[in-house]
């Protein structure tokens, strides 16, 4: 059986994990603190146009998604993403071939292809008539805002709303989780159903921000639909994010049942393999809270993200390191040619990262693979301007799936 | 290479919040961010501090843990708590239950008297009334004899040191194995002795944490330093020190230099000497481990990994041993913490904030239909126990079953 080791636990690290690990690999996962799920959405974002998969087979290399093996390749890993979910209870709908128009808590439409089953309800394509709804002392998410920004795009908004939250004592500021476990109360959730039942009348769509339950969500969204017979959407919110917590946990769930080692909170640094003449990698050392632990492993994926996420590390003299291996890192050396002037618009140092081979494997000075078995995968590779294309999680997924296989081949 | 991670790393997204099991349960406490990164820009050490809600926090960490750009949450918290704590006045129980040693040698020529009297309700709320030691929270009954007396030939004075053979592994017994559950302690040794270690007991003091914990930390640092003067020999000669209570050996580890700001080689040595006893197994000893006979043992068993263990960033080494048992099935807790962090929960006033927290525990356990827990750390096992009704057992002891170790334990059944 052969030994990954995964290093990083946002989606890439964590689904690259769960594939190994299902694959039949003994796998261990090391990261140096939770990934950035809870920041997320937690939908799967291919591209943002009107049909991802026309726009993604067009990509040629050096494009992450070209690499990894084109739109076949992303099929595949969306196909084990989506089995993977259902399998801890989260159904994704949606295809490649069509996005969804999501709202955004700022009143924008969001595009992407895979959104969890309550996201996915709230599909502007559908055009019906939407009532949206905050809820008293909740300050993270502002009905108004949401509602005129759809309406300047067109959006059939019904009305927006303040629904009130019953028997809330006084305390701090509420959180989105704070909200999700009050949901999880069955007591409460129906209390508060009924008090809300006569203010929605000749609601057909209710959407809400994304606090509906954490471990529950489809039974509290199920229920509170039934109650107040209509259909209600979610809206991801500030952080943290329900949604991208949700999936998170889904997804370590899956680990722990699939019995991976999950080793957190140390900073893991390459080991080399001497014997091998430089040619492999032979594990990574943990900068643990004492000494440096070395786990050894056939094979290393890193999924360690970009430059927001410590895969990547830009200096104010103009370098970009790899933060384990110290691998090269395609970048420019003049840091004022780092940012476009235009602040929502393109920005140089988004393509920066690493180059790696049709099998995932970073490369070295000699445009070669740097190691035979050192494989690396989501952000932390370079061509895809990930904000711009709205690309992001598709990269992440075709690129772990590819690197999974090729580890284990 | 990377910058020193500092609270300017922070981007203010709240997992930390997210992650908080404090901040789950209690509308009083705004979380680790907002008590943390986000109120230390306005903290001076000449400054009064103003907001009370970093009290609430339980020192567990897992905001530290979670953190994905390397704020040492914890420890900023850790410190600010102290801070306040000092300012506002260290309550005469803070400054008794931070002292498990001190308590523990006045308590034993009345051992019997004081863990009858421990068990008294009467007695308890009595506790409650006069000192804030809430009567419900498990407390451990002391041992008729300490590990050092029991185990005496083993225990060696500083100039012995350097002569000792190669393989010898210093044991850090910490409060819990030298005075409430030397039984742990003796296993330990016996599992290491059947590994072909030679174990000896250097001279040691309480690791500090306790004191650390309830705001005390110039005699935090007392301790500290006592330990690393008491140890240098034993780092000298290169030989390894393991532990059996993962908040004692986190201390040499991390919070000595990083909490308690002891800052020199000194320290750096220590740190890079300790171990865990479960990943000296693992890292140093993986060759020696199918030396143990190991008999199936059917049962079913719920491992916890503690706050504490799970802060020295080396995964879950006991459940990675464990597994080898054959019969043993093992489920893992999803939950962060279990509440009690140490003596946090043992206070009247924050009592029912650590059983909320670890409410979610106590069901898994119990609706899991488990035989008994398995737990590292003797305050999660003492509090577990009390809020489960199940045997709560130190990895070390489900090992002694599985090779036929039996130690007799005088304040409570043995395994």
């Amino acid at each position: 059986m052969k030994h990954l080791i995964v290093v990083g636990a946002g989606l890439t690290g964590l689904f690259a994990a769960a594939l190994a690990a299902a694959r039949g690999a003994r796998v261990t996962l090391v990261a140096r603190g939770r990934g950035s799920l809870a920041l997320s959405h937690g939908c799967i974002d291919l591209w943002a146009t009107k049909s991802p998969s026309r726009s993604i087979r067009r990509l040629r290399h050096p494009h992450p998604y070209a690499l990894a093996g084109g739109f076949p390749r992303l099929q595949s890993a969306l196909a084990d993403f989506i089995y993977l979910l259902d399998r801890q209870g989260i159904e994704y709908h949606g295809a490649p071939s069509r996005n969804h128009r999501l709202i955004t808590a700022l009143g924008t439409a969001h595009l992407t292809a895979l959104a969890p089953f309550s996201l996915a309800a709230g599909d502007l394509n559908r055009a019906e008539p939407i009532v949206v709804a905050g809820f008293e002392g909740f300050f993270d998410f502002s009905p108004h805002l949401v509602a005129s920004g759809l309406q300047r795009q067109g959006a059939d908004i019904q009305d927006c709303l303040t629904l009130p939250l019953i028997e809330l004592p006084p305390g701090r500021e509420r959180f989105a989780t704070d909200l999700a476990r009050l949901f999880e109360t069955p007591e409460w959730r129906r209390e508060l159903a009924r008090s809300w039942k006569p203010r929605l009348t000749g609601v057909r769509h209710l959407a809400l921000p994304a606090v509906l339950g954490l471990e529950h969500n489809f039974i509290v969204w199920q229920e509170l639909q039934d109650l107040l017979a209509l259909t209600i959407s979610e809206i991801p919110t500030l952080p943290p994010s329900l949604p991208g917590i949700r999936l998170e946990r889904a997804l370590r769930r899956s680990l722990s049942s699939a019995g991976v080692q999950i080793i957190e909170g140390s900073r893991a640094v390459g080991r080399v393999d001497g014997r091998s003449g430089g040619q492999l990698v032979s594990g990574v050392v943990l900068q643990t809270a004492g000494g440096p632990r070395l786990i050894a492993a056939d094979a290393v994926i890193l999924a360690t993200g970009g430059v927001l996420n410590g895969g990547l590390v830009f200096h104010e003299d103009g370098r970009v390191q790899e933060s384990v291996f110290d691998l090269p890192v395609a970048h420019d050396d003049d840091r004022t040619r780092w940012l476009g002037s235009d602040p929502f618009g393109s920005h140089p140092y988004a393509l920066f990262g690493l180059h790696v081979d049709q099998h995932m494997r970073p490369l070295g000075a000699n445009a070669k693979p740097a190691f035979e078995n050192l494989f690396a995968a989501g952000s932390l590779l370079a061509g895809a301007d990930r904000s711009r294309e709205g690309s992001r999680q598709g990269i992440d997924l075709a690129t772990a799936h590819c690197a999974v296989e090729a580890a284990l081949a | 290479m990377i910058p020193l991670p500092t609270i300017d790393a922070c981007l203010k997204c709240n997992i930390c919040t997210a992650a908080c099991p404090v901040a789950a349960v209690s509308d009083a406490f705004p979380g680790p961010k907002a008590v943390g990164p986000q109120a230390q820009r306005f903290r001076h050490p000449r400054l009064q501090l103003s907001e009370r809600s970093i009290a609430l926090c339980s020192g567990c960490g897992v905001c530290s843990r979670v953190c994905p750009h390397g704020v040492a949450v914890a420890d900023v918290n850790i410190v600010a708590k102290a801070h306040y704590a000092q300012q506002s006045g260290v309550p005469l129980r803070d400054h008794i239950i931070s002292r498990p040693a001190t308590l523990a040698r006045l308590a034993r020529p009345l051992a019997g008297l004081a863990n009858l009297s421990l068990r008294l309700r009467p007695i308890r709320q009595t506790m409650e009334l006069l000192l804030g030691v809430a009567s419900e929270a498990p407390l451990p009954p002391f041992a008729p004899r300490t590990l050092r007396r029991q185990l005496a030939d083993r225990c060696v004075i500083a100039d012995r040191i350097p002569r000792l053979p190669a393989d010898t592994i210093a044991y850090f017994h910490g409060c819990s194995s030298q005075h409430y559950e030397p039984h742990i302690g003796i296993m330990t040794v016996h599992l290491l002795e059947q590994l072909g270690f030679n174990v000896v007991l250097p001279p040691q003091t309480c690791c500090g944490l306790p004191l650390q914990s309830n705001g005390l930390l110039d005699a935090a640092r007392r301790y500290a330093r006592k330990n690393a003067g008491s140890l240098a020999p034993v780092i000298e000669a290169g030989i390894p020190i393991v532990g059996t209570s993962t908040s004692c050996t986190l201390a040499l580890k991390h919070d000595y230099r990083s909490i308690l700001d002891l800052r020199s080689e000194t320290f750096d040595a220590l740190a890079e000497s300790t171990f865990d006893l479960f990943e000296f197994l693992l890292w140093r000893a993986s060759d020696r481990l199918p030396r143990l006979e190991c008999q199936a043992l059917s049962a079913r068993a719920l491992y916890h990994p503690p706050c504490q263990l799970r802060l020295h960033g080396v995964g879950t080494p006991a459940l990675e041993v464990l597994q080898h048992i054959p019969g043993l099935e093992i489920l893992v807790s999803e939950h962060e913490c279990c509440g009690v962090a140490g003596t946090y929960g043992l206070k009247r006033e924050r009592y029912d904030t650590a059983r909320q927290v670890g409410s979610p525990l106590f069901q898994q356990a119990q609706s899991a239909e488990v035989d008994f827990l398995i737990t590292d750390s003797e305050t999660c096992r003492w509090w577990l126990n009390a809020h489960t009704g199940l045997p709560a057992y130190h990895p070390v002891e489900v090992i002694a079953m599985a090779i036929g170790l039996q130690v007799p334990c005088p304040t409570r059944n043995a395994p």
